[in-house]
């Protein structure tokens, strides 16, 4: 079973909680999307121009220094169950994880640096952090893309800024996203309503595993929106006020969560929801990401719930379907992760 | 009971929720359809082929880019306009000059704006700056040397007119 898995740890620190706000952003990622110059895009590109971009991409990032052993991953030689945890992990995209040209993902050995060569551009630079971070999580992104720039020709105009296959991305190439819980909120039917308000910020809201994916647990990817015309530090500050602003909410939220009778009623929810991780034999992972989103709300709301912030997010990587049968050792059909996965997570909360 | 939305013939059986565009929207499908549409390790992860449920980003494109004449194509590539229009995704850097126009406007729409105004590259290979972004430089470089020599810190001043000699070195 998959050796490349191995040499990654089971907890990674941008889900150590230590970051600002942890009981309402569990991490934040900026990510550059860039392309070489005078080569066409991945998507018309030839396989062999591909692999030239993937040997100079290897390259250019050792070179870098900020990579020392990190896992440098070609996607042929990785199977379904790899590339799944690399996904659920945040590494790669599934359109990474499907894609039949030559990509790799490289990352770095505490996973808070990763970059996917390949996908719909030629790089995906990608810095993680902990908690509410956007100032220093994008520090380190551009730190490693000015180091990887001067080792790589990027394809840049000084009108549409650095060139993507998407003019989505075109411009800054930047995309600022903080993963937030927000299960007041979504308790109190209040997301909708968030959520138009947020496109007149210039933000956008995704499901937990960006573009195309479910809410799983209240949590939303909020990401900009647009990301040319202005500098990155103006989408910078513009995202800064956006998420504080929905911290704001959600606090509000849940202090109406806590009011009068209100109270019985999310003390009630939040302990039956501890009982079926405490308890249950057999436990989907849809239905985990229910009860463990309310068990964390009820920690952050003071009640005793048995585990830290570090370990609710862990734990939270840790229940994936992939992550699951990375700890088994071998592909499990989705009963057996269910026993596997109550089984696991008794051992950790009892 | 909730039929499949998709055939509208089987129960649904996988239900999802999705933020699509700000809007939360609750998708309910068939397992076989669900399979079809690419829902990923089972429904689990919950992560799928978006672009194929919630209606195709290109829809988005082909509203906002403009119409043009048949035989436009990116002289580097070869890809045509039309295509762009189709898929939304370009196929190389020349086709930001090949569609300049069309992507201007393209721009507007979805940024807000139509000009890069972040963080210039100056790696390998970088395109020398256009006259005017040079002009603008060189007249920053300007004022810097007359604030230096006012502060009489000939050192910088010294600096800076060496980037201004090699800026200009470069336009001529």
């Amino acid at each position: 079973m998959a050796e490349a898995l191995k040499k990654f740890r089971p907890y990674v620190t941008w889900a150590n909680a230590r970051g600002a706000w942890p009981d309402m952003v569990f991490s934040t990622r900026v990510r550059f999307a860039r392309n070489l110059a005078d080569l066409p895009f991945t998507g018309r590109a030839e396989p062999r121009q591909l692999d030239g971009i993937r040997r100079a991409a290897f390259t250019a990032l050792k070179e870098t220094g900020l990579f020392p052993r990190g896992h440098f991953l070609k996607m042929e030689s990785l199977g379904q169950l790899e590339k799944g945890f690399l996904a659920e992990r945040h590494h790669i995209s599934h359109g990474l994880a499907f894609t039949a040209l030559p990509a790799a993902a490289v990352i770095s050995n505490d996973e808070d640096l990763s970059v996917m060569v390949n996908e719909e551009d030629h790089l995906r630079l990608q810095c993680l952090g902990s908690g509410f971070a956007i100032e220093e999580t994008l520090n380190s992104a551009l730190k490693l893309d000015e180091a990887l720039g001067r080792r790589l020709p990027y394809a840049f105009s000084g009108k549409f800024g650095f060139l993507t296959a998407c003019p989505t991305n075109a411009g800054t190439g930047m995309r600022i996203s903080c993963l937030a819980h927000l299960p007041a909120m979504s308790r109190l039917g209040l997301m909708p309503q968030a959520l138009e308000s947020l496109s007149r910020m210039g933000v956008i809201a995704r499901g937990i595993y960006g573009e195309g994916t479910c809410v799983l647990g209240d949590y939303y990817q909020i990401s900009n929106a647009a990301c040319l015309g202005r500098t990155e530090e103006e989408f910078r500050v513009n995202m800064d006020r956006v998420i504080r602003n929905l911290i704001r909410q959600e606090i509000a939220a849940r202090e109406t969560l806590l009011k009068g009778h209100a109270k019985l009623h999310t003390e009630d929810a939040v302990f039956r929801a501890l009982g079926v991780l405490r308890h249950a034999r057999t436990l989907s992972y849809g239905e985990f990401m229910r009860n463990i989103s309310l068990a964390r709300m009820g920690a952050a709301m003071g009640w005793e719930m048995g585990l830290d912030f570090s370990t609710f997010n862990q734990v939270t990587l840790l229940m994936q379907p992939a992550h699951i049968q990375a700890a088994a050792g071998r592909a499990l059909s989705p009963e057996e992760r269910d026993v596997f996965r109550a089984d696991s997570l008794r051992k950790k909360l009892l | 009971m909730k039929l499949c939305e998709e055939c509208r013939k089987e129960a649904a059986s996988v239900f999802l929720t999705l933020a699509v565009n700000n809007k939360v929207r609750e998708v309910h499908l068939c397992s076989v359809c669900a399979a079809r549409k690419g829902v990923w390790q089972g429904t689990e992860t919950g992560a799928f082929n978006s672009s194929d449920i919630v209606g195709n980003l290109s829809g988005y494109f082909k509203d906002f880019l403009p119409a043009e004449r048949k035989a436009l194509r990116c002289g580097a590539c070869g890809l045509t306009y039309a295509k762009f229009k189709q898929s939304g995704r370009l196929g190389c850097p020349d086709c930001y000059q090949s569609f300049e126009p069309q992507l201007t406007e393209l721009m507007l729409r979805i940024h807000g704006s139509s000009s890069h105004t972040g963080r210039t590259y100056s790696g390998p290979g970088a395109p020398p700056p256009s006259r005017a972004e040079a002009a603008r430089r060189a007249a920053t470089l300007k004022t810097a040397i007359q604030e230096a020599v006012k502060k009489e810190d000939f050192e910088t001043a010294a600096k800076l007119r060496d980037a201004l000699k090699q800026l200009e070195g470069r336009d001529g």
